[in-house]
């Protein structure tokens, strides 16, 4: 019993597929949407995909603590939703494509817009490469919030309205 | 260069304070990932290292389960870690955590096949050329198994710990979640693993959610897995046992307790 598309079953059933391929089909299903690969278990598979996501949440949070602390009890619902279907980028930039969606669409906390200006002015970042500290002045804007960094040093110009 | 030995705890930036403070402590580990090899370590291993404890690197990233080779240069930080804190062994696990270009963000388990067994055992004989300490290698807690398992755990385990001599990291917390979440005897799996070849435990906190055990390193440690660590330790005691904790952090009262628990359940000093 193979489903469709899901690659040849060898004797008995038993998948067939090399370890590496094997592998990379397994994680794709728990951190980018794919299906699951044949033969495994769904529930077993889906509690550790929710585990993945909240371990995941808690590292964002490690590097974004105004972000998930402006989110509130909403932060794991917030996050989760946004990174379901998305591989990791590591917790820095996970946070950070995270924060800018958020201000996309006028639903990023004043906590994390602040946050979010003071890496802008911090950090060069096209959200497809890790950031890169900056080495000249610049300034952060995120909506009316206003950061600026000179010399490595952060000050918040225009705070976030409460 | 002292080995691990006594109670032990996860070194973390979080409670760098309450740990430089424990009377009594000969041992920690820290996630070797989280180590700086640019610069000098962070000062407060610098002071324990100096103060004659052992720090013990603990790799998160290494993937030695995964079918492509283990990355040198993840190899090569943990060797200069383990250099820098003058660290008598590293610790690593058997487990894979990223595929086909993606992060899982988190240890997987690997099909207890033979075709798994010889890809980890290639990478392991890889990083050992290339560390200049022995290595121990830790069982993970596995939420899920690959449904074409050839080998038991046990079997699985003596032979990557069998050909590559390796040492064993054995996890308490795990050895009882897995064995919860599978339905098995945690101690049928004691009773086949070669307990003398345990350098260090892993004792951690967990909780239940959606009918599963989770190994969360941020609940307080279970009864459960108490009583499972002391019969651990009465069949065999291994030299050092290590609290882990990584987030939730309670107030330095509890976490002492918790300590003092693991050393009444091994038989150990207090450090606290």
């Amino acid at each position: 019993m193979t489903p469709a598309g899901a690659g040849p079953a060898g004797p008995a059933g038993r998948p067939v597929g090399s370890l590496a391929s094997r592998q990379a089909e397994l994680v794709a299903a728990l951190v980018a949407g794919a299906p699951p690969p044949p033969g495994f278990a769904p529930g077993p598979l889906a509690a550790a995909r929710a585990a993945l996501l909240r371990k995941r949440a808690g590292e964002v949070a490690r590097h974004w603590p105004l972000l998930a602390a402006g989110l509130g009890p909403t932060w794991p619902t917030v996050f989760v939703e946004w990174a379901a279907d998305r591989p990791t980028g590591g917790g820095l930039r996970d946070g950070w494509d995270l924060a800018r969606a958020l201000h996309a669409r006028t639903a990023l906390p004043a906590l994390g817009a602040e946050e979010l200006a003071v890496r802008e002015a911090q950090f060069r970042y096209d959200g497809q490469r890790a950031p890169r500290r900056r080495r000249s002045p610049a300034l952060g804007r995120v909506g009316a919030v206003l950061a600026l960094q000179v010399a490595g040093r952060v000050r918040l110009l225009r705070p976030a309205r409460p | 260069m002292n080995t691990p030995h006594g109670v032990g705890i996860g070194w973390r930036p979080e409670i760098a304070g309450f740990v430089a403070e424990l009377p009594g402590l000969r041992f920690v580990e820290v996630i070797a990932e989280s180590v700086p090899t640019a610069g000098p370590p962070p000062d407060d291993l610098i002071e324990l290292r100096d103060r004659g404890v052992t720090v013990v690197p603990h790799g998160v990233r290494l993937s030695l389960g995964g079918a492509e080779p283990v990355d040198p240069t993840r190899v090569a930080h943990l060797a200069a870690v383990a250099q820098q804190l003058a660290a008598p062994l590293v610790s690593e696990h058997i487990a894979f955590v990223r595929a086909g270009g993606l992060e899982a963000g988190h240890l997987l388990p690997l099909p207890r096949t033979h075709e798994a067994v010889d890809a980890i055992c290639a990478n392991i004989t890889r990083a050992q050329a290339d560390l200049p300490v022995p290595i121990a290698l830790e069982p993970i807690a596995a939420l899920f198994d690959w449904p074409d398992d050839e080998l038991d755990e046990a079997a699985f385990l003596n032979e990557i710990l069998d050909r590559t001599g390796a040492l064993l990291l054995l996890d308490v917390a795990n050895v009882y979640a897995n064995a919860r979440n599978r339905g098995t005897d945690p101690l049928a799996l004691l009773d086949r693993l070669p307990l003398e070849r345990v350098a260090y435990l892993h004792v951690a906190g967990g909780a239940e959610g959606g009918g599963f055990y989770h190994d969360t390193h941020t609940d307080p440690i279970g009864r459960e897995v108490l009583e499972l660590l002391a019969e651990l330790c009465a069949r065999h005691r291994p030299p050092a046992a290590l609290l882990e904790r990584d987030g939730h952090y309670p107030p330095a009262a509890e976490l002492r307790t918790e300590l003092d628990a693991v050393a009444a359940a091994c038989g150990f000093p207090e450090v606290t």
